[in-house]
């Protein structure tokens, strides 16, 4: 049962919802626009501006380091996030809200804060920026939040004893993870991969303490580009960016469900 | 059963690349920085004296600060409105207006500012457009409003997600039973739901001011050469002079002040919690 709402209420919550979305959409816009600014009246479609990208040495070598990054970044950040979850809810006991707190803290540090600290750390040991390694470590260390609660949120409501079944029938312990568990909370695990690789994919603050010469991230270039010149080219490449981030909100809502990640998980 | 080994890997990590280098962090900032040379291993307060008794540092302190405020308060307004919208919208509609909702926060903070740039910038199409009907130009961007618009945008979906997650654990009958027993709309609102919400406010409200105060990116690409925040001079110190220790000092400081800016918050606002419910 809906109740009416008043119509300054539904025309304010409309204009809250063009605010959020109106610099996405003229992103998209301005890239497919043939002219070099967007003009009122608008000139005409184009592609020119992806062409352009796709022949600019420095955006397409960025686009490629972040996409290898993003992935690096989801594969161990999933594996490190996945096991910590299962840790924590199914084993943890008394320590259970010490861990929680311990491995969602990156997420409520300053991440301008805690590259600041990587980038000192770094240096101190030698380690050194030199690579992807510090940028992986880095990216790792904010993605692994993620990674933890969405997963966190498919395990606890589980129903465990599905797995209690597979065990009285014979399975071994590994046989029941890979044949009954897994498949079951596949889509926490997919979603969690995704939340890393968009917040790798997107990363500036950690990005721009850790990067080294020769490497540069997509947000990064974007910065540097943006801060010269107002060339499409750049909207292009956001276009890009907007249509994965797009993609995989749609993926994470077909896989849980937007209101379970939203406001469903462990808290 | 128990399997302990299932949490070594992540403690390992976190051990190594966050605790360490915070404390190591906190250690550079009492170290003494000679020329030619990032730091040397003798102890020092002098960063700390350096970076208190300096008047352009506080100056810049407040108006961060100030910026971190007007920003929450401006979230709250636009976000709250969104979040009712949200929890109360049929269940058909609601993942849609979550989708709408999350998109923008997965957006890149780099992108979705130069999407502020094309709409407000001095060629932009607000601009072009006022030009159009000859009413000249106004300037939007590269000031303390374009910053300010930013990131009011980008973190308005946070504040809207807080307060949405409270909405929508108040049933909407409290609501109707008010307005049953005589209440108008806006007595039932301000007297039912507005303190039941409550706690999704103050979260809210927590959330974007230490991600407004900490934020870089906008102050620079929307707020130009005319708006300074302490995260960009911190940024400055790091990476332009290679000063760490006065850098990491300086860190300490602005983060310090407002975590103790934000345990006075929780203070007030859990001892405020307590009066609207009894």
């Amino acid at each position: 049962m809906t109740e009416r709402r008043s119509p300054l209420f539904i025309v304010t919550v409309i204009l809250l919802y063009v605010f959020l979305l109106a610099p996405i959409v003229i992103i998209v816009l301005a890239a497919f626009n043939s002219g070099e600014y967007l003009r009122f009246p608008p000139e005409g479609l184009s592609v020119r501006w992806f062409v352009k990208f796709a022949q600019s040495g420095p955006f397409v070598r960025a686009f490629w380091f972040s996409l290898q990054l993003a992935a690096a970044t989801t594969l161990i950040s999933t594996l490190l996030g996945g096991t910590a979850a299962f840790y924590v809810i199914r084993h943890a006991g008394r320590l259970r809200d010490a861990l929680r707190l311990l491995v969602v803290s990156p997420l409520q540090l300053p991440a301008i804060l805690t590259g600041i600290a990587l980038l000192i750390f770094f240096y101190g040991t030698g380690i050194g920026t030199r690579g992807m390694r510090a940028l992986l470590f880095g990216h790792t260390l904010v993605s692994l939040p993620y990674v933890f609660l969405t997963i966190s949120t498919v395990l606890i409501g589980f129903d465990k004893s599905l797995e209690e079944a597979a065990r009285s029938l014979g399975a071994g312990p590994f046989t029941t993870f890979r044949r009954v568990t897994l498949p079951l909370i596949k889509g926490g695990v997919i979603s969690g991969a995704l939340f890393a690789f968009i917040t790798s994919f997107d990363q500036f603050p950690i990005s721009l303490l850790l990067v080294s010469v020769g490497n540069t991230t997509l947000p990064l270039q974007l910065f540097d580009y943006l801060r010269f010149s107002f060339d499409p080219t750049a909207a292009a490449v956001s276009t890009i960016s907007v249509l994965m981030s797009v993609g995989i909100v749609v993926l994470i809502h077909k896989l849980v469900g937007l209101e379970s990640i939203a406001w469903g998980g462990p808290r | 059963m128990r399997r302990h080994w299932l949490i070594l890997p992540v403690l390992l990590f976190l051990v190594v690349f966050l605790i360490i280098p915070y404390v190591n962090m906190v250690r550079m900032s009492f170290l003494v920085k000679p020329q030619g040379v990032p730091y040397i291993n003798v102890f020092t307060l002098g960063n700390y004296a350096k970076v208190l008794s300096d008047g352009f540092y506080w100056a810049i302190l407040r108006n961060t600060f100030w910026y971190a405020i007007l920003t929450t308060a401006i979230t709250l307004v636009m976000g709250y409105p969104l979040a009712y919208a949200i929890a109360r919208a049929p269940n058909r509609r609601r993942p849609l207006l979550l989708m709408l909702l999350i998109a923008p926060l997965l957006v890149g903070v780099v992108v979705r500012s130069y999407g502020w740039l094309i709409l407000l910038g001095r060629v932009g199409l607000v601009n072009e457009m006022l030009r159009y009907f000859r009413r000249g130009e106004v300037a939007l961007m590269y000031n303390e409003l374009g910053m300010i618009i930013g990131l009011v945008h980008v973190f308005m979906p946070f504040m809207a997600l807080s307060i949405a997650g409270a909405l929508q654990t108040i049933s909407p009958d409290v609501e109707r039973a008010a307005r049953s027993l005589g209440a108008s709309p806006w007595k039932a609102f301000w007297r039912v739901t507005w303190p039941l919400s409550l706690p999704g406010v103050f979260a809210g409200m927590l959330l974007v001011f230490v991600l407004s105060v900490s934020s870089y990116v906008i102050p620079i690409l929307l707020g130009g050469n005319n708006v300074l925040v302490i995260p960009m001079l911190v940024v400055q110190l790091l990476l332009d002079a290679y000063n760490w220790p006065v850098g990491s000092a300086l860190a300490m400081v602005f983060f310090g002040l407002t975590a103790l800016l934000l345990w006075v918050y929780v203070k007030i606002m859990n001892r405020s919690l307590r009066w609207s419910v009894r």
